[in-house]
C-alpha cells in the first residue's frame, strides 16, 4: 500500500520560497551527494589548516630559489653498491655545507646531486666533483677543547719530536674558527687538526703530514673474529703498499717521535683520514705486518666494520665520477622565476574567473569554488610531500599545474555545457541536471584517463623537468576529477533544489527552459487534455 | 561574432563537412611545410642535447662586442653571445670539458660581472635524454591507441592520432621556422600540447558518440550530418576550453617573459599557445573528418547516405550545396534513447513506425507502475 497524504500540500509554485529550509534542501536531494559535499568541503579546509598547523611549505626546487645541481656520470662500469657507498661519501660532504635539503640520488649510470639554495657555490662544485684521497696520518695528539692556543699548552695529550714542531710553534696548523682544519687546508705535507667521522664528542686529532696514501690498499673487509668485527686489511705489495706500511708501523709501534705514544698508550695511533674526516685511528701493536694479514680492531658494531672497509676499500669514492652536467643558479634567478611563475599564476587566474564567471555567472562561482577545492588540496599534497619527501616543486611542476588549470576548467565547462544542451532541448532545469551529471562525467573521465595515462608514462620512462611536470599534471588530474565528483556536481544538485535555479535560469548562465518554444506549446495543451 | 552568438544560443550555424576539405588541405601543406623545414633548417638544438657550456653574466655596461673580446682571450672565440634585457649576457660556447668550463667562468666573473646562472653539459646527457623522450613517446602513442580503442573505437583511435600528430609537427615545425631553442622545458611543451590535444579530441568524440547513439537508429540522417550536429553542439565547448587554457599561458607569455624578463618562458609560452590553438582545430576538424570518411564507408552508413540522398533528391532543390542541418526539433523528436535499443552494427533494419503527431515530444507513454 502506498502512503495516504492526510494533508493537502502546497504546490511548488505555492510554497513560498523563504520556508524552504535546509531540512527541506537535505530531503530534496539524495543524502549521499550532501554528504560528499560537506566531506569534500571538510576535507580541503582540514588539508589546509594541517598544512599550516604542521608548517609544511613545499619545497622549492633548484630553479626557482637557486643552487647547485651537479649529474656525475660513472667513468666505468658500476655496481649498484658502488653508487649506492658513492652517493653516502657524498651525503656525508654535503652535509658538511648546511644544504637544508640536499637531493643526492643514484642514477643508472652514475650519481645526481641536487644542493638547492646552497650559498657557497664554488666550494660545492669543489666537493662534489673531486675525488678525495685516502691518507694515512700518524697521529699527535687528541684533545677535546675547542680551540687550543698552541699545542704546548697541555691541552693536547703528548706531543713528541716532529710533532713537537707544532708544540714549539715551528709549525702552526691551519685551523678555522670552528677548530678543525678547513678542507682547502688539507694538504698532505701539512699538519692538520681533524674531527672523528660520526663523533659527537667533538674529538680533535691533531695529525702529521701523509706517510701513505689509499693507493696502498688492495682490498678491506669486515670480519669477525674472536667474537668481535674487525676490519681486515690487505695490502699491496712494494713500496706503495706493505713496505711504506711496514716502515710507518715500526715508527709507531716503538713510539718514534714521529709517531708518539699518547699517554695511557704503549704504541703509537695512525689515523686513516678521508674527506678531512678520521675514519679509523688505531694502535700499531706489531712492528712488522703480512701484506694481507693487517686487522683493525675497535669494538666495531657490524654497520661500522662495514662502513671503515668500505672507506678504505675505495678510497675517496668507489668509482671515478665525470661531471656531466652542471647546473647553477643564482638565488635571485631563482627568485625571479618563482615570482614569474606566481605573478603570471594569479593575473592568470584571475582573467580565467573573470571570463568563466562572466559567461556562466553562479554556475561560474561554482565552477571556481571547484577549483579553489581542488587547488587547497593540490597545495596540502604539494607542502606535505615537500616537508615529508623532499620532493621540490620546480619551474616545470609550475608549468604542469597552470596546465592544469586549463583542464579542470574544462570538466566545468563541459557538464555546463550539456546542461544546456539539455534545457534547450525542452527538459527543465531541474532534470537536465540529474541527466547531464553522468554523461558530461563520463566524458570527463575518458578524457582525464588519456591525461592520466600520459602522466603515468612520463613519470615512469624519462627523467629530469619532464618528471617532474608529470608527477604536477597527474596529480592536479587526479584532484580535478576528485572535485568534480565529490563537489561541482552535488553543489549544482544543491542549487537545483532551489526555486531560485528554476526561476532564474539566466543568472546561471543557462537558457529560459524550454528554448524549444513550437513543441513546448503543442505539449502542455494535450497532455492536459 | 554572428556566428559565436548562434552557436551560444545552440544552434547549428557553423557547416563542418563543407569546411573540412579546405581544411585538410591547409593542414596537409602546413605539415608539408613543417616537415620540410625540420629537414631543411632542422632543430636549434639548446644545450642539454649538444652539450657544451652556457653561462648568464650580469653585465649592465658591457657590450657584444666586449665579451667576444673576453671570450677569444678565454680561449672560446667560438662563443655565441647576446644580449638579454640589456643587463644579462648570455654567453654559450660547446666546450663540454668541466674544468675548462670553470676556469671561462671564473674569467668572465673577473673580466665580465656576477655569473649568476651556469650551465656545462657533457655530450652524452642530451642523448639520453632524447632516447627516453622518444621511447616514452612510442609507449603512449601505443597505450594510448589501444585505451581509444577500447573506450571509443578504433576507427576514432586512428584520427585522434593524426590529429595528435598533425598538432605536434606543427608545433616542431613553429620551433623550426623560427629558430627557437629546444631545451628540456620544450619537450614538456610538446607532451602538454599532446595532452591537450588527446583530451579535446577525446571530449569531441564522446559527444559525436552521444549524438551517433542518440540519433543513429532512426536512419535519417548521415553519419557526416550526425557529426555536423555534435561538432556544432560542442564547438562552444571547445572555444571556451581553449580560451581559459590559453589565458594562463598567455598571463605566463606576457608577465612572465615581458614584464619580469623570464627570458625562458617566452618561447615556451609561445609553443604552448600554438598547440592550444592547433589543438582544438585539429580536433573539430581534422580527427573528426578522417572519421567521418572512415565510418560512411561502413555498409550500415553508406546505405544510409544512399537512401537520405534519394529522399532529399525527391524533396527538389537538390542544387543546394551544403550539409542538411538538424533542427533542434528535429533532433529532440527523433530521439531514440527510450526506444528499446536495436543491435549495432547490422544493416538497415525495418523503419520503425515513427509518429506522425508529435504527441509527448515523441517520448512514448510511460507504462502505468503496478501496484505493489
Amino acid at each position: 500500500m502506498r502512503p495516504v497524504l492526510t494533508r493537502p500540500v502546497a504546490t511548488r509554485a505555492e510554497r513560498p520560497y523563504r520556508h524552504r529550509t535546509l531540512r527541506h534542501l537535505a530531503t530534496d536531494m539524495p543524502r549521499r551527494q550532501l554528504a560528499y559535499l560537506l566531506g569534500i568541503v571538510i576535507l580541503s579546509v582540514l588539508g589546509s589548516t594541517m598544512t599550516v598547523v604542521w608548517g609544511n611549505e613545499p619545497l622549492l626546487g633548484l630553479d626557482l630559489q637557486g643552487g647547485v645541481s651537479v649529474r656525475l656520470a660513472a667513468t666505468e662500469p658500476a655496481t649498484e653498491e658502488m653508487l649506492d657507498q658513492t652517493v653516502s661519501i657524498i651525503r656525508d660532504r654535503v652535509d658538511g655545507l648546511g644544504v637544508a635539503e640536499p637531493e643526492i640520488s643514484r642514477t643508472e649510470t652514475g650519481v645526481l646531486v641536487s644542493l638547492p639554495g646552497v650559498d657557497d657555490q664554488e666550494r660545492a662544485l669543489s666537493l662534489v666533483g673531486t675525488t678525495a684521497e685516502l691518507r694515512f696520518r700518524p697521529v699527535c695528539g687528541v684533545t677535546t677543547t675547542v680551540r687550543p692556543e698552541t699545542a704546548a699548552s697541555g691541552s693536547w695529550s703528548g706531543v713528541h719530536a716532529m710533532c713537537s714542531e707544532v708544540g714549539s710553534g715551528a709549525v702552526v696548523p691551519a685551523i678555522g674558527a670552528d677548530g678543525y682544519t678547513a678542507p682547502e687546508d688539507d694538504l698532505a705535507d701539512h699538519f692538520v687538526v681533524l674531527g672523528l667521522r660520526g663523533d659527537t664528542a667533538g674529538q680533535r686529532y691533531l695529525l702529521g703530514p701523509s706517510v701513505l696514501t689509499g693507493e696502498a690498499i688492495a682490498d678491506a673487509n669486515p670480519l669477525f673474529i674472536d667474537y668481535q668485527w674487525q676490519v681486515g686489511l690487505d695490502l699491496h705489495q712494494g713500496q706503495v703498499g706493505v713496505d711504506g706500511f711496514n716502515q710507518v708501523a715500526t715508527r709507531c709501534y716503538v713510539g718514534d717521535p714521529s709517531c708518539p705514544r699518547l699517554e695511557g698508550l704503549t704504541n703509537g695511533r695512525l689515523a686513516i683520514v678521508l674527506d678531512g674526516q678520521v675514519v679509523t685511528a688505531p694502535s700499531i701493536r706489531a712492528p712488522e705486518f703480512q701484506h694481507d694479514a693487517i686487522l683493525i680492531s675497535g669494538g666495531f658494531e657490524k654497520a661500522e666494520a662495514d662502513d671503515v672497509s668500505l672507506s678504505l676499500r675505495y678510497g675517496a669514492l668507489p668509482v671515478e665520477l665525470e661531471p656531466e652536467n652542471t647546473r647553477v643558479v643564482s638565488a635571485t634567478i631563482g627568485e625571479d622565476s618563482l615570482r614569474a611563475g606566481v605573478v603570471a599564476g594569479l593575473i592568470g587566474m584571475l582573467l580565467v574567473a573573470l571570463f568563466i564567471v562572466a559567461y556562466y555567472r553562479i554556475l561560474g562561482l561554482v565552477a571556481l569554488a571547484s577549483l579553489g577545492i581542488s587547488g587547497a588540496l593540490l597545495w596540502a599534497i604539494i607542502a606535505h610531500l615537500g616537508t615529508q619527501s623532499g620532493l621540490a616543486l620546480t619551474l616545470a611542476g609550475i608549468t604542469g599545474m597552470i596546465v592544469a588549470v586549463g583542464v579542470s576548467v574544462d570538466s566545468n565547462v563541459v557538464y555546463f555545457e550539456h546542461l544546456k544542451e539539455d534545457v534547450r532541448d525542452g527538459r527543465t532545469a531541474r532534470s537536465s541536471v540529474d541527466r547531464a551529471f553522468p554523461i558530461a562525467f563520463s566524458t570527463i573521465v575518458k578524457a582525464d584517463l588519456a591525461s592520466l595515462i600520459g602522466a603515468g608514462l612520463l613519470w615512469a620512462l624519462t627523467v629530469g623537468a619532464v618528471r617532474g611536470f608529470a608527477l604536477y599534471l597527474g596529480l592536479a588530474t587526479i584532484l580535478d576529477l576528485v572535485a568534480t565528483y565529490f563537489f561541482m556536481g552535488p553543489m549544482v544538485r544543491l542549487l537545483a533544489t532551489t526555486r531560485w535555479f528554476a526561476d532564474h535560469p539566466e543568472r546561471f548562465g543557462l537558457p529560459a527552459s524550454g528554448a524549444v518554444p513550437a513543441r513546448r506549446g503543442e505539449v502542455p495543451s494535450e497532455v492536459g487534455a | 561574432m554572428k556566428t559565436l552568438r548562434a552557436l551560444y544560443r545552440g544552434e547549428s550555424p557553423v557547416d563542418f563537412p563543407l569546411l573540412w576539405r579546405p581544411a585538410v588541405t591547409v593542414s596537409v601543406v602546413a605539415v608539408v611545410l613543417g616537415l620540410l623545414s625540420f629537414v631543411v633548417l632542422g632543430l636549434n638544438l639548446g644545450l642539454d642535447f649538444e652539450g657544451g657550456t652556457s653561462y648568464e653574466v650580469r653585465a649592465p655596461d658591457a657590450s657584444v662586442a666586449d665579451a667576444r673580446e673576453l671570450m677569444a682571450d678565454l680561449g672560446a672565440p667560438e662563443a655565441r653571445i647576446q644580449l638579454v634585457d640589456d643587463d644579462l649576457v648570455l654567453v654559450r660556447s660547446d666546450v663540454q670539458d668541466p674544468a675548462r668550463a670553470l676556469e671561462i667562468r671564473d674569467g668572465l666573473v673577473t673580466g665580465l660581472g656576477p655569473v649568476v646562472a651556469f650551465e656545462q653539459v657533457g655530450p652524452t646527457w642530451g642523448d639520453e635524454v632524447t632516447d627516453k623522450a622518444v621511447k616514452a613517446l612510442v609507449v603512449f602513442f601505443i597505450v594510448v591507441a589501444m585505451y581509444i580503442a577500447v573506450r571509443l573505437e578504433w576507427k576514432m583511435a586512428v584520427g585522434a592520432l593524426v590529429a595528435v600528430a598533425h598538432d605536434i609537427v606543427l608545433s616542431v615545425g613553429v620551433y623550426s621556422v623560427f629558430r627557437f631553442e629546444i631545451t628540456p622545458a620544450t619537450v614538456v611543451a610538446f607532451l602538454t600540447i599532446m595532452g591537450y590535444s588527446l583530451y579535446d579530441t577525446i571530449v569531441v568524440y564522446d559527444k559525436v558518440r552521444e549524438i551517433v547513439g542518440r540519433l543513429g537508429a532512426t536512419e535519417r540522417y548521415t553519419y557526416s550530418e550526425l557529426m555536423n550536429l555534435a561538432l556544432n553542439r560542442v564547438a562552444m565547448r571547445s572555444i571556451n576550453t581553449s580560451v581559459t587554457s590559453a589565458i594562463p599561458v598567455l598571463s605566463m607569455l606576457v608577465v612572465g617573459s615581458v614584464i619580469l624578463g623570464a627570458a625562458t618562458l617566452r618561447e615556451f609560452a609561445v609553443a604552448l599557445l600554438v598547440g592550444i590553438a592547433v589543438g582544438s582545430y585539429s580536433s573539430l576538424f581534422l580527427a573528426s573528418s578522417l572519421v567521418s570518411v572512415l565510418k560512411e564507408r561502413e555498409e550500415r552508413w553508406s546505405q544510409i547516405a544512399v537512401k537520405v540522398r534519394n529522399r532529399t533528391a525527391d524533396d527538389a532543390d537538390g542544387s543546394k550545396k551544403g550539409t542538411r542541418t538538424i533542427e533542434r526539433s528535429d533532433a529532440v523528436g527523433a530521439d531514440t534513447r527510450a526506444a528499446p535499443r536495436r543491435a549495432p552494427g547490422g544493416g538497415p533494419a525495418k523503419r520503425r513506425p515513427t509518429m506522425t503527431a508529435p504527441t509527448g515530444g515523441g517520448v512514448p507513454p510511460r507504462p502505468r507502475k503496478k501496484k505493489r
